[in-house]
């Protein structure tokens, strides 16, 4: 056996830098390296693997080779034409969607991928135990597809603006075409990462991988027609009323939900432990500002038709359906490490126990914000000029007035108390006999809500005597039937009056049902950090003094404060 | 060792996967400084425990600690002091040595001429230093064992815990391997070692602790195993003259030896008691009149105790 090698330096021994690496760098490479240092690792790593991967080098090869095929072909088609006629629409169409395919299906599928490899690879518990952040992780693979793009993006730009100067398309409908691809990449690739997140099993990665690159193709393709339809539009959709107003509050609600979804991703995540609901919880509720200001908006504009207030109580009560169905699958119980900072004043407990985690305060969260939402659709339609007026709203539908809208606003947020409430309730009192996990929970949601659609449904198909008769109050579990029956006709309201007096009943009773689970959430208290954790806060605060006010004398005038130390 | 404070400690841990219990009721402390064996049949819940630890996964009741932080509560503060070696090489396709230590250095907020410097010394340490730009894909078995122990050692924790890390590796490899545990012990590490090969981890560990079934059976050093619930025994070698069965009728009449095996002039026999019992042993053999020209003992080997303590038994 041979000789065992003698280390060449033991871990803690001082460490000369090699000639290379203690050399002096330029002033470039200085700040260059000082960027650097504040780039996410990800980034860092996933751009080092991206530009020697052979994914990317074909791709940018063949959007290349396409980009220049275009070139060539495109004249060869237009022939003489293109030196008089405007044919920069056409020609631009044509690299759009040699774009477009990376952008929406290329870059989110590596998105996921990359995701997935790290679970597939082990690398991902590698990265877990650093002390890199889950948000990090997000950021940085978006942040590396973001870069992709970039780079796709300036492969085609050459070509974009060889259109420009065949005349025939302007600038701003060139950049807003880019800049929405852009972003459906982005979302995309978020939904991606997301989707990634939801399972480390590998047949379900599978699954998702299979769905993913269906769901991406259909976009893609969806894409193209919109797209193609704007710039064939051109200018002449940006000079029409409401046209910017209307882009402002889908960017607004874009980053709303981009940032729903970037904390859903995160929470995934993050260790089970930790806090995964609180930013979730605010990200919904910047959404839910942002819903409202647009509802808000709607309200400002007279032509405003207003029974589309009525159309974005619905979506809300579905987008508050499924967030609080999210929410009320949680754990009930809160770890010490969550309990260490929960809210001690009053008003604290008051206002920011709904952001704590738990099933009890995430229905209170999602009822809370159903209710802000009727709040607002009844001052809205009590106000707005054409609701008062009680003016038709279509040529085949009575008028809607402010009853009607504030009833059938009150309708949603019954069904989504009552539903929510009891599916809480029964996910209660199953976690009391099994473990319940939380797609299990957030199945439990649905089913209760399919049972009371499909119930009643069957039994009036089934009888004889019901078969032929159009709604009744047989279908008041029906949320879907009860609901669109009174988008279309508001009649259904006033004939079916004790709708908006059973129902808010229900909600109430429900929530009652519910507020003996409520208040033992609400009634958890902080716990004190251990011993061992104020030690090292000691420790680290004694390293790091922080000034707590201009006269704080623990930093002499000479020593500069703490950022000199 | 601050405070006496141990750098690991499992608390009554427990974790179960439906029906099994993969580790169950497990505790016991490792110092600063000391190295841990943590030995076991497949399925023994090593590997379980050591994620736990690694903050890997959760433990269904109890708790495991690091420098005093616990892994269910304080994850970030322990991750911090604590470097894992899966079992898994877990490496990256397109990237270089130099370039998977650099992430790991970023990912552990190593900032500027400090991650260079750790980057670097972590390759001198590991032997790494000539393979720096070589692509991770073309490393040999060994060299990716050593990047991988070079990655948990990046951000210099407190404390190691390596499961496995010598599986797979040529004589020349684990010999270089148990050399560098060695000095990382010296430097103060507290080191958590899995290994199917005993006799590596007899030379390195100071402590071992057999588990089987998700129970820990014993710990301790190998003679206060071996000496649990029964007197220490040593493994004696005699060579006589004129034929070893005399001999071993004359011990079996004693009573005190057993498993006596005799080969042409040789005897081997286990003998309670320590060297005072061996001298005795020699002295009656001499004044019985046996011409003993070779004796020789040992201790029993980890591989002895290990199969003492456990049952060969499989969940």
């Amino acid at each position: 056996m041979s000789e065992p090698p003698q280390l060449e330096t033991p871990l803690t021994a001082a460490i000369v830098l090699p000639a290379e690496l203690a050399a002096a760098p330029g002033a470039l490479d200085r700040l260059l390296a000082r960027i650097g240092e504040h780039v996410n690792p990800i980034l860092v790593k996933e751009t080092r693997q991206a530009l020697k991967s052979r994914q990317f080098t074909i791709t940018f090869a063949l959007l290349l080779l396409f980009g220049w095929g275009w070139s060539m072909l495109g004249p060869a088609v237009f022939g003489p034409e293109i030196r008089y006629a405007p044919k920069g629409t056409a020609m631009f169409i044509g690299y759009y969607l040699i774009l477009a395919f990376p952008l929406l299906v290329i870059v989110p599928f590596s998105a996921f991928r990359s995701l997935i490899g790290e679970s597939e690879e082990g690398t991902y518990e590698l990265i877990a135990i650093t002390t890199l952040r889950p948000s990090q992780i997000v950021s940085g693979k978006l942040a590396s597809a973001g870069l992709q793009m970039a780079i796709y993006l300036s492969a085609i730009a050459p070509c974009v603006a060889f259109t420009y100067l065949l005349r025939g398309i302007d600038f701003l409908t060139m950049a807003l075409a880019i800049f929405f691809t852009v972003l459906a990449s982005l979302g995309l690739s978020l939904c991606g990462l997301l989707l990634a997140t939801l399972t480390t099993e590998k047949h379900w990665q599978v699954v998702l991988s299979v769905v993913g690159i269906i769901g991406l193709l259909f976009t893609f393709m969806v894409n193209c027609q919109l797209a193609s339809g704007m710039i064939l539009m051109g200018g002449s959709a940006f000079g029409q009323p409401g046209f910017w107003n209307a882009l402002a509050i889908f960017l607004m609600n874009y980053a709303g939900y981009f940032l729903l979804l970037f904390f859903a991703a995160t929470a995934q995540l993050t260790f089970a432990s930790d806090n995964r609901s609180t930013r979730l919880r605010i990200a919904m509720l910047i959404e839910h500002a942002i819903i409202v200001a647009s509802l808000a908006w709607g309200w400002l504009e007279t032509d405003f038709p207003p029974d589309l207030f009525a159309v974005a109580a619905l979506l809300l009560t579905l987008h508050w359906y499924v967030l609080g169905a999210c929410m009320t699958a949680e754990s009930p119980g809160l770890s010490l490490r969550v309990r260490r900072r929960l809210p001690q004043s009053l008003l604290g407990r008051a206002v920011f126990t709904w952001f704590n985690p738990g099933p009890a305060t995430g229905y209170v969260f999602a009822v809370a914000a159903m209710l802000g939402m009727l709040a607002v659709v009844a001052i809205a339609a009590q106000f707005h000029p054409v609701s008062t007026a009680a003016a038709p709203t279509a040529a085949f539908r009575p008028p809607v007035g402010r009853f009607e809208i504030a009833a059938f606003a009150m309708l949603c947020v019954s069904y989504l108390t009552i539903y929510l409430g009891l599916g809480l309730a029964l996910i209660r009192a199953l976690r009391r006999i099994c473990q319940v996990r939380r797609l299990l929970a957030i199945l439990v949601q649905v089913l209760l809500v399919l049972l009371g659609t499909i119930v009643p449904f069957t039994i009036q198909l089934s009888s004889p005597e019901l078969r032929h008769l159009d709604y009744s109050y047989l279908q008041i579990t029906n949320p879907f039937w009860t609901l669109f029956e009174a988008l279309g006709h508001w009649g259904v309201l006033l004939t079916y009056d004790l709708l908006w007096v059973i129902l808010p009943l229900a909600a109430l009773l429900v929530f009652v049902l519910n507020l003996p689970a409520i208040a033992r959430e609400v009634g958890q208290v902080r716990v004190a950090k251990p011993v061992r954790v104020e030690e090292e806060d000691a420790q680290q605060n004694a390293l790091q003094p922080t000034r707590k006010d201009p006269w704080d004398d623990a930093f002499p005038a000479s020593d500069g404060g703490p950022a000199d130390a | 060792m601050i405070d006496g404070r141990p750098m690991i400690e499992l608390r009554k841990l427990h974790r179960n996967f439906g029906a099994t219990r993969a580790v169950d009721d497990v505790s016991f402390e490792v110092q600063r400084g000391q190295v841990f064996g943590y030995i076991g049949p497949n399925g023994a819940g090593k590997t379980t425990s050591m994620r736990i630890l690694s903050t890997l996964d959760l433990p269904t009741l109890g708790d495991a600690l690091v420098d005093g932080f616990s892994v269910i509560d304080d994850p970030d503060r322990v991750r911090r002091r604590l470097g894992f070696m899966p079992d898994y090489f877990g490496t990256y396709a397109n990237v270089n040595v130099r370039e998977y230590l650099d992430f790991f250095a970023r990912a552990y907020q190593i900032r500027g001429r400090d991650r260079l410097i750790a980057v670097d010394r972590v390759m001198r340490f590991t032997g790494l230093c000539v393979l720096a730009e070589k692509p991770i894909a073309a490393l040999s078995k060994g060299m990716k064992q050593r990047l991988c122990l070079g990655r948990a050692l990046i951000h210099d924790p407190a404390v190691l815990v390596l499961d496995e890390p010598a599986a797979g590796l040529d004589p020349r490899a684990r010999i270089e391997l148990r050399e560098m545990l060695r000095a990382l012990a010296a430097e103060g590490k507290a080191i958590l070692i899995s290994s199917h090969i005993l006799t590596e981890l007899a030379e390195i560990c100071d402590v071992v602790g057999i588990l089987e079934r998700g129970r820990l059976l014993a710990v301790g050093t190998v003679e206060q195993i071996q000496a649990q619930g029964q007197t220490p025994e040593s493994l004696v070698e005699v060579r006589v003259l004129g034929g070893a069965g005399p001999l071993a009728a004359w011990l079996a009449q004693r009573g005190r030896s057993r498993e006596l095996r005799t080969n042409g002039d040789a005897l081997a026999f286990l003998h309670p008691g320590g060297a005072e019992a061996e001298a005795d042993l020699l002295r009656a053999m001499i004044e019985a009149g046996f011409r003993v020209v070779a004796f020789g003992s040992r201790r029993r080997s980890l591989e002895d105790v290990f199969m003492q303590v456990t049952r060969g038994l499989v969940q």
